[in-house]
C-alpha cells in the first residue's frame, strides 16, 4: 500500500470515529440537563408536556393578540414566526416586519392549527434528543447505578397450564414469551422511568435495565406482580366531570407519576385510567381518560377462551369470549344490573377496550362489535388471553446499585485509565525515545477509535470495558514493542534508517497478527459468557485487538515514513544504544 | 554477539517446580475449596452502611424533579409545564455545608426537608442509598446520609446478631472499619420462588429492628437465583474448553502441531497457576476471575508466539542446530522483547490494580499473576515440552531444510 493511500485511509478511520462519537459530544456535552430529563422519559410523557406546553404557550399569545400588544415576542414563539412568515409568503401576502401576537396568529388558519403546529415542534424538538441520547455512549449500571433484573419466564409451566389446547408448541412457546415481554414493556413504560432497557436474552429470559437509582421495592412489584385483567364498570358522569376539569386544568391535575394531585376531583369510589390504543408502531398510546369504578365487576381468570369473528350480516369484526361457570353468574348479574353503561376491560392499570352493555347476558357467550377494526379486534383478543395465559416469571438474578457507588466507579475508572495510560507511555518514550512518541500517537489513536466503535455499536460503558481499554493499551504497546525491537536488530546490521524500519515492520507482521488473533478468539469467546459486565470488558478487549493491529502497522509506520521522507531524518531515536 | 543462555538445563527443575505449584493447587481445591462467588453461589449479598441520616426531601406537586449526585455537586432537575424546566445546581464549592444548601432548596416551591445533622456538615460527604427513587415524590422520602467521625464502631457481630431471621448469614467489613460499610451474603437454596424479595425485607426489618430505619444505607446489592448460577458454571467449562481448542488449531496451522501443543500447554499452565493462586489467597472466584483467567489464556501466547516466530527464522540460518540448541538461541535473542512486552501491559493493568476496589482489584490482580506465570512459562514451559518433543522425532530434532534465500518486500538478502 503506498503512503499516499495509507494517509487518506488513517484520515478516513479518524473522521468515521468522529462521526460515531458525535451524538455522545452532543448529548453530554451540549445538552442542557432539564431537557435531558425531559427526553429520558417515557413516549406518553413527552406527548402530554408537548400539548401541554403547547397550549400554554397558544393562550398567552391569544390573550396578546386580544390586547393587540405591540410588545415583542418572548423567544419560545420563535418557531412559530418562522412558520408564519412561510404561511405569509405561500399567500403572497407581505411578510410583517415586526411580528406582534396578531401578526402572527393571522398567518395561521385556524387556533387550532396553530396549537397542532406549536405541539408537533415540541414534541419533534424532544423526540430528537431522544434519538441523540440512544445514538450516544451510555453509561452501564455500575457507572450511573440503577438496578438490573434478569427474569426468567417458565414456559414450561405455562405449557403445562395449557396442556389439551396447545396444537404447535413451538409457536405456544414464543406466543407466550411475546406476551410475557409485551406485559413487562407497558408496566414498566407506564412507571416513567428514565430509558428503561428491556431485553430478551436466550430463549426464555428477560434482561431488564433501569438506570439511575432505582426504588427496588416498587420496580419489583411492577414486573413481578401478577398479570390483573378485570372488568370495571364506567361512571360517564364522573368522566365528564373529570375530563372538563382536565381541560381547565392540564398542568396541576396530575404528579409526575400520574396520581391525582386533587383526589376530591371524583368520587370516592372510583379511579381515573388512561385508555389506551396501540399506535401504528405496536406501541401504546393514550387517547384518553376514563373514570371507573373501583370495585371489580369480574376478575379476568373467569374467561376461557377469546375468538375473533365477523358478524354474519354486517361483516364488521367481533370478539367473542367464554366465562366459567362462576363468571357466567357474576357477568349475568352485572349485565342485568347495569344495561345501558359502559365496561371497561382493564388490563394492568391500562383501559384497552370499553364497550356499552345492550343487554343482560346471561349465557357466558359474549360477543364485543362494532366501532373497531379487524387490527383492534386482534388487540382486544391478545388482552384477553392474557386472563388464563399467565407466564410464571421468576426473578433469577437482580443487581441494585447505588448511585454514588456509581460516581466512585467513574472515579477509580478514570484514574486507572489516565495513570496506566501515562505509565506505559512514559516507559516508552525512556525507553524507545523517539520512537515512543509513535507509539504515543498510537496508543492516543487506539482509545479513541474504541470509543467510538464503542458508541457506534451502541454498548454500554461499564468499569470493566474501562478496564477492558486499560488492557488493551498495555498490549497494543506490544505490537510497537515488537516492531521497535526488530527495527533494532536491522540497524545493529548496519542497515540504513529507511530499509530498517521497512524490513523491521515486514518482519514483525506476522508476530503481531498471530498473537493479536489469538487474543482476538480468547475476547469472542469471552463475549459469550452469561453476564453483562464481562461481556463489556470481552467487547472492549476484541475492538481493542482489531484497533490495535491498525495503529501498530499503519499510524506508527507512517509517522516513521513521514520522518524519513519529509524530515529528511538519517538517523533513528529508538534506543540509547543503537543510533 | 551475545551469548546464548542455555535456558534448556533449566527445564526439568523448572517443569518440577510447576507441578508442584499446581499440584499444591490441586490439594488446595480439594481441601479448602475454592471462596465462589455470588455468580456461582445462589444467594443475596449486599453492602450495607450504617450511617444516619442526615437529610430527607419530600416533593408535592405537578412537576417531575429528580437529584443528581456528582463528584461537583448536587443537582435538581426540575421539569414539567407550570414552571419553566431548569436545572438547580449546588456545587460543594458554592454550597460547601448541608446547611447552605437547605437554606437555598427550601426556596423551591413544593420542596420539604428534614434536616437531622449539624448544618455544618460538608455537603460533599452526604451519600445516597441505592433502593431509593432519584425522583422526589410527596410519599416516599428521598434519604442522604452522613457518618459523623466520632461514630461509635459497628462490629461485624453487632451486625450478625442484628440479622436473627438468617443465622447463617456471612459478614464482612468492606474497607476501612471507620466507614462502617459491610458485607452482608445470605444463601438461597432454591426453595422460596420470591427468595430476592425476602431476603432483601428480611435482612432489612432485622437491621431496621436493632439500628433504626434512618440509620441504614444498602449501597449495592446482587441477587443471583439458583437455577442461574447452575447454567453459569457449564458455560464456563465449555468456553474455556472452546478457547484452548480453537487456539491450538489456530496455531496449528500456523507453526505445526508440536509447537502449538507447547503453546497450549503453556497458556493452561498459567491458567491452572492462577486457579492456584485464587485458591490459596481465598480470593472470591466469579465470573470476573474467569474472565481474568481468559484473558491470559489469549495474551500469554503472544510472547510465545513470538518466540515461534524466531525460532522458524532460525531454524532457516542455523540448519545445524538441534531443537535445543535453537530453543535457547531464540530466547535469548529475544528475552529482551518477552519481558518488556510484558513489563509495558504489567504497568497498565498495576494502575488498575492500584486505583479500583473490589471485584475489579482482584481481577487486575489475578492479571498481573497470569502474566508473571506467562512469561515464565513461554521460556520453560513452552519449550521444555517442545524440546521433549524434538527427541522422538526421526531426525533428532535436526529439521534438514535447505537455507532458503528469502527475498524481503524491501528488495534485500536477509
Amino acid at each position: 500500500m503506498s503512503k499516499r493511500s495509507r494517509l487518506v485511509l488513517i484520515l478516513v478511520v479518524i473522521g468515521i470515529c468522529f462521526a460515531f462519537l458525535w451524538p455522545s459530544v452532543q448529548w453530554y456535552f451540549v445538552t442542557p440537563k432539564e431537557d435531558q430529563a425531559l427526553a429520558l422519559g417515557s413516549r406518553e410523557k413527552i406527548r402530554d408536556y408537548a400539548h401541554n406546553i403547547a397550549v400554554e404557550d397558544l393562550k398567552a399569545l391569544v390573550s396578546a393578540a386580544k390586547t393587540d400588544s405591540q410588545d415583542p415576542l418572548a423567544e419560545t414563539y420563535s418557531v412559530l414566526i418562522t412558520e408564519a412568515k412561510k404561511n405569509y409568503r405561500a399567500l403572497k401576502k407581505p411578510v410583517p416586519e415586526a411580528w406582534t401576537a396578531r401578526s402572527v396568529l393571522a398567518a395561521f388558519a385556524s387556533e387550532s392549527d396553530a396549537l397542532s403546529y406549536l405541539e408537533t415542534e415540541n414534541r419533534e424538538r424532544i423526540l430528537a434528543l431522544k434519538k441523540t441520547q440512544s445514538d450516544a455512549v451510555k453509561l452501564g449500571l455500575d457507572l450511573s447505578g440503577g438496578m438490573s433484573v434478569i427474569i426468567k419466564a417458565d414456559l414450561d409451566a405455562a405449557a403445562e397450564s395449557q396442556k389439551e389446547a396447545i396444537t404447535d408448541m413451538a409457536a405456544f412457546r414464543s406466543d407466550a414469551m411475546a406476551q410475557a415481554m409485551d406485559t413487562l414493556n407497558s408496566r414498566i413504560d407506564r412507571f416513567g422511568l428514565s430509558e428503561p432497557v428491556i431485553r430478551k436474552q436466550g430463549e426464555d429470559r428477560i434482561y431488564i435495565e433501569v438506570p439511575g437509582a432505582a426504588d427496588s421495592e416498587r420496580i419489583n412489584s411492577i414486573i413481578m406482580g401478577k398479570g390483573m385483567l378485570a372488568f370495571h364498570m364506567v361512571d360517564s358522569e364522573a368522566t365528564e366531570a373529570f375530563l372538563n376539569y382536565y381541560a381547565q386544568n392540564p398542568t396541576r391535575t396530575f404528579d409526575a407519576e400520574y396520581n391525582l394531585l386533587d383526589a376530591s376531583v371524583i368520587p370516592a369510589d372510583t379511579k381515573v385510567l388512561g385508555y389506551y390504543k396501540k399506535d401504528a408502531y405496536g406501541l401504546d398510546e393514550r387517547v384518553g381518560f376514563l373514570v371507573v369504578k373501583k370495585e371489580v365487576g369480574l376478575e379476568g381468570k373467569h374467561i376461557q377462551n377469546a375468538t375473533t369473528t365477523r358478524d354474519n350480516i354486517s361483516g364488521s369484526p367481533v370478539v367473542t369470549f367464554v366465562l366459567d361457570s362462576e363468571g357466567t353468574q357474576i357477568f349475568a348479574d352485572l349485565t342485568s344490573n347495569n344495561v345501558g353503561k359502559n365496561l371497561a376491560i382493564v388490563s394492568d392499570d391500562k383501559v384497552k377496550s370499553s364497550a356499552t352493555i345492550n343487554e343482560a347476558i346471561p349465557t357466558g357467550q359474549v360477543q364485543i362489535s362494532g366501532g373497531f377494526s379487524a387490527e383492534e379486534a386482534e388487540n382486544i383478543k391478545a388482552v384477553l388471553r392474557t386472563a388464563w395465559l399467565s407466564v410464571p416469571l421468576q426473578l433469577e438474578n437482580q443487581q441494585v446499585i447505588g448511585a454514588s457507588m456509581g460516581q466512585q466507579a467513574i472515579n477509580q475508572g478514570l484514574n486507572a485509565l489516565m495513570f496506566g495510560l501515562a505509565a506505559v507511555l512514559v516507559f516508552m518514550l525512556v525507553y524507545y525515545r523517539g520512537a515512543g512518541i509513535n507509539a504515543f500517537v498510537a496508543q492516543v489513536l487506539n482509545l479513541f477509535i474504541i470509543f467510538s466503535v464503542l458508541s457506534a455499536l451502541k454498548l454500554t460503558l461499564t468499569l470493566p470495558s474501562i478496564a477492558g481499554m486499560i488492557l488493551t493499551i498495555g498490549m497494543a504497546v506490544d505490537a510497537n514493542v515488537v516492531v521497535f525491537e526488530r527495527i533494532k536488530d536491522d540497524l545493529k546490521l548496519k542497515k540504513g534508517r529507511a530499509a530498517s524500519i521497512a524490513s523491521g515492520f515486514d518482519h514483525a507482521f506476522w508476530a503481531i497478527m498471530d498473537s493479536n488473533i489469538t487474543t482476538f478468539i480468547a475476547a469472542i469467546f469471552l463475549s459469550q459468557l452469561g453476564t453483562g459486565p464481562i461481556r463489556g470488558f470481552a467487547y472492549s478487549l476484541a475492538i481493542g485487538v482489531v484497533s490495535s493491529v491498525f495503529t501498530a502497522l499503519f499510524v506508527s509506520r507512517l509517522i516513521f515514513d513521514f520522518n524519513t521522507d519529509v524530515l529528511k531524518k538519517k538517523t533513528t531515536s529508538i534506543s540509547w544504544r543503537v543510533k | 554477539m551475545k551469548k546464548t543462555i542455555r535456558f534448556s538445563k533449566a527445564f526439568l527443575p523448572m517443569v518440577i517446580l510447576s507441578s508442584v505449584l499446581i499440584a499444591s493447587g490441586v490439594f488446595g481445591l480439594a481441601t479448602k475449596g475454592i471462596n465462589l462467588g455470588i455468580d456461582f453461589q445462589a444467594g443475596y449479598i449486599a453492602q450495607v452502611k450504617i450511617a444516619p441520616t442526615a437529610l430527607a426531601i419530600k416533593y408535592t406537586g405537578a412537576q417531575s424533579v429528580t437529584i443528581e449526585l456528582s463528584s461537583r455537586g448536587i443537582d435538581l432537575v426540575m421539569t414539567g409545564v407550570g414552571s419553566d424546566n431548569t436545572t438547580y445546581s449546588y456545587s460543594y464549592v458554592d454550597y460547601p455545608t448541608l446547611g447552605a444548601f437547605a437554606a437555598a432548596v427550601r426556596t423551591i416551591d413544593g420542596i420539604e426537608l428534614m434536616i437531622d445533622a449539624p448544618e455544618s456538615t460538608p455537603l460533599q460527604a452526604l451519600f445516597a442509598d441505592s433502593v431509593s427513587l432519584s425522583r422526589l415524590s410527596s410519599s416516599k422520602v428521598y434519604r442522604l446520609h452522613f457518618l459523623p467521625e466520632n461514630a461509635p464502631a459497628v462490629s461485624t457481630d453487632d451486625i450478625r446478631a442484628a440479622l436473627v431471621s438468617t443465622p447463617d448469614a456471612a459478614v464482612q467489613v468492606v474497607g476501612d472499619p471507620a466507614d462502617r460499610t459491610f458485607q452482608i451474603r445470605l444463601k438461597d437454596d432454591g426453595s422460596d420462588p420470591a427468595a430476592s424479595e425476602n431476603l432483601r425485607l428480611g435482612m432489612i426489618s432485622n437491621l431496621v429492628s436493632v439500628f433504626g430505619e434512618s440509620n441504614i444505607a444498602v449501597v449495592s446489592s446482587d441477587f443471583v437465583g439458583a437455577r442461574f448460577s447452575e447454567s453459569l458454571a457449564t458455560q464456563v467449562v465449555l468456553l474455556v474448553a472452546a478457547t484452548l481448542l480453537l487456539i491450538w488449531i489456530y496455531a496449528t496451522i500456523r507453526f505445526g502441531w508440536d509447537f502449538a501443543l507447547g503453546a497450549v500447554i503453556a497458556i493452561s499452565h498459567d491458567a491452572l497457576i492462577i486457579v492456584a493462586f485464587i485458591v490459596w489467597t481465598r480470593m472470591q472466584f466469579n465470573s470476573t476471575t474467569i474472565a481474568a483467567i481468559l484473558t491470559i489464556i489469549g495474551y500469554s501466547i503472544n510472547d510465545t508466539i513470538v518466540v515461534f516466530d524466531r525460532i522458524r527464522e532460525n531454524v532457516k540460518l542455523h540448519p545445524e542446530l538441534t531443537i535445543t540448541q535453537n530453543l535457547d538461541l531464540s530466547q535469548t535473542e529475544i528475552l529482551g522483547r518477552t519481558i518488556i512486552t510484558t513489563v509495558t501491559t504489567m504497568l497498565a493493568v498495576s494502575s488498575l490494580f492500584f486505583f479500583t476496589t473490589g471485584d475489579m482489584k482482584d481481577f487486575a490482580l489475578a492479571l498481573l499473576v497470569g502474566m508473571t506465570s506467562g512469561v515464565y512459562s513461554t521460556i520453560y514451559i513452552a519449550s521444555a515440552f517442545i524440546s521433549f518433543i524434538s527427541r522422538f522425532r526421526k531426525d533428532k530434532g535436526i529439521r534438514k531444510e535447505k537455507p532458503t534465500l528469502v527475498l524481503s518486500k524491501s528488495g534485500e538478502v536477509v
